[in-house]
């Protein structure tokens, strides 16, 4: 059956997620409700020289337990992540081993880096241990569709299958791309979202000579924030088409209504207004929505000082009045930047805010930012009916994802 | 000026595009257009070519980061307590 517009209309049947509050849509919810931080001490690798030694690390990922096929538990973090995640959302939607009719499905499973944890292990082995080879699977585990790959091979998805790549707007792109292909008919089903896991010495020394995380903790939007908090995780949603996830007896859990991309095309690092708002109307115009439809917005809020006001002033332009009365929170601060999978684990949020008519906090937050002037649901999550949801994405580069999603088709 | 000062000067002008003929220690960062990501480029080179670490986070405003003459005066105190320390070791 067609909407209004006469597209197709996308379902979302399964959903899965790995994080540092939880793997799996169950406990990472529950963490999410009591607002329970992920960030901590580094614990995965060694200090060495780091001055900034936090970030919100998944624990206890046993790949043996959560990837049951060899291949995935050979893989990258990053490719079992994506493997855990998505193997939880199709069994939430029923399918257990090959589709049928796999070419008219996609595995769009994208990564900000991909297999970061191997090259540089790689590069260790080469330039510091002076080995005689690299480990034979450097290449597969590294390459950034490989997380793509491995989960259409578990599910023999043979229609289009390749990762996304767009910094913190990976996941948004993957499932924007995913939903447009449902939509326009290209495919019936597609598995979607993002995977990383990128805590590493050289990522950790990237970043920290950037000068953007925090020493202590991540407050989007209170005055206190002083930085983001590198995470790791993936979220992966499986999407299809409306007819197709009835004929299967599938229970829709919303619909993805609209999804709304733009450029800045400004700068790398110095988020515009522009980009952000134009992407927020793209998505609620593609739902069909008015600004005052939405009951909460995932925000991006990286508790960055320029991010938290461009994303605050970029909501009250679009929202004009209702953004007075729109339920907004930064799960960051729970779960961390999880930066290609940021967009993954956030659709989650924004879906089982829906289920649970709760919206989830921003923790560790003392008082309001300067210029940050929204309900962002401090501290303690709240039970409001959540209808409709956004979630938005704003990578560096200035690139922008949103997505919009409701309740499912009655 | 000494070669403190005339080193720091040369790593600004080395990152800016069209950098003005004189940069001196009053100069204001600010009118050099130096933005965030600039200026972690910049303590970069600086910390490069010193030997020295420099505490800064680009969501803070920071005092040393005013004019040229206070990263100077920054500089020369970490060159310092680094030598300091040296000479205890």
């Amino acid at each position: 059956m067609t909407g209004a517009n006469g597209a197709r209309r996308v379902v979302i049947t399964g959903q899965g997620v790995v994080s540092s509050i939880g793997t799996g849509v169950g406990s990472f919810w529950a963490s999410m409700r009591q607002g329970v931080c992920g960030v901590g001490p580094i614990t995965n690798i060694p200090l060495q020289d780091l001055y900034i030694t936090i970030a919100s690390e998944v624990k206890d990922f046993d790949p043996r337990e959560r990837c049951p096929s060899k291949p995935l538990m050979l893989a990258d973090r990053y490719s079992q992540f994506a493997g855990a995640a998505a193997i939880e959302a199709m069994t939430q939607a029923g399918f257990q081993g090959r589709v049928e009719n796999g070419e008219r499905a996609a595995s769009i499973i994208g990564s900000g880096i991909g297999g970061l944890i191997t090259i540089e292990k790689g590069y260790e082995d080469l330039f510091i241990l002076r080995k005689k080879a690299t480990h034979p699977l450097t290449l597969l585990r590294s390459i950034g569709s490989s997380a793509a790959a491995h989960v259409s091979i578990e599910y023999g998805i043979k229609g289009p299958c390749f990762g996304t790549v767009s910094a913190c707007s990976t996941a948004a792109h993957a499932i924007g791309l995913a939903y447009q292909m449902v939509r326009a008919g290209m495919v019936d089903l597609g598995v979607a979202g993002a995977s990383e896991a990128c805590i590493t010495f050289g990522s950790m020394r990237s970043w920290q000579a950037m000068r953007v995380l925090s020493p202590d903790g991540c407050w989007p939007f209170a005055k206190r924030r002083n930085g983001t908090v590198l995470g790791e995780g993936a979220g992966i949603l499986v999407l299809e088409e409306w007819e197709h996830a009835k004929a299967r007896g599938a229970k829709p859990l919303a619909e993805l209504m609209g999804f709304g991309m733009t450029s800045d095309a400004a700068d790398m690092v110095n988020p515009d207004i522009e980009g952000p708002t134009v992407a927020m109307q793209l998505a609620l115009k593609d739902a069909g929505l008015a600004p005052a439809d939405i009951d909460y917005i995932n925000a991006h809020g990286t508790a960055t000082t320029v991010n938290d006001i461009n994303e605050t002033r970029a909501i009250r332009r679009v929202f004009g009045n209702a953004a007075n009365t729109v339920s907004v929170s930064s799960t960051k601060s729970m779960h961390g930047h999880c930066l290609g999978a940021g967009g993954g684990v956030e659709a989650v949020a924004c879906l089982q805010a829906m289920q649970d008519n709760f919206v989830p906090p921003t923790i560790g937050f003392d008082e309001p930012g300067a210029e940050c002037d929204l309900d962002y649901t401090p501290n303690e999550g709240r039970a409001r009916e959540v209808t409709y949801t956004m979630s938005n994405s704003f990578a560096f580069g200035g690139l922008n994802a949103v997505l919009v999603f409701g309740p499912p088709p009655a | 000026m000494d070669e403190v000062a005339n080193k720091i000067i040369g790593i600004l002008k080395k990152n800016m595009k069209d950098p003005p003929e004189t940069v001196s220690l009053d100069t204001k960062l600010s009118e050099l257009e130096i933005e965030s990501l600039d200026l972690a480029v910049i303590v970069f080179d600086i910390e490069d070519t010193f030997g020295i670490q420099i505490p800064y986070n680009a969501n803070e405003e920071v005092q040393d980061f005013a004019t040229v003459g206070s990263v100077v005066e920054r500089v020369r105190s970490l060159v310092g307590e680094k030598g300091a320390a040296g000479a205890a070791a």
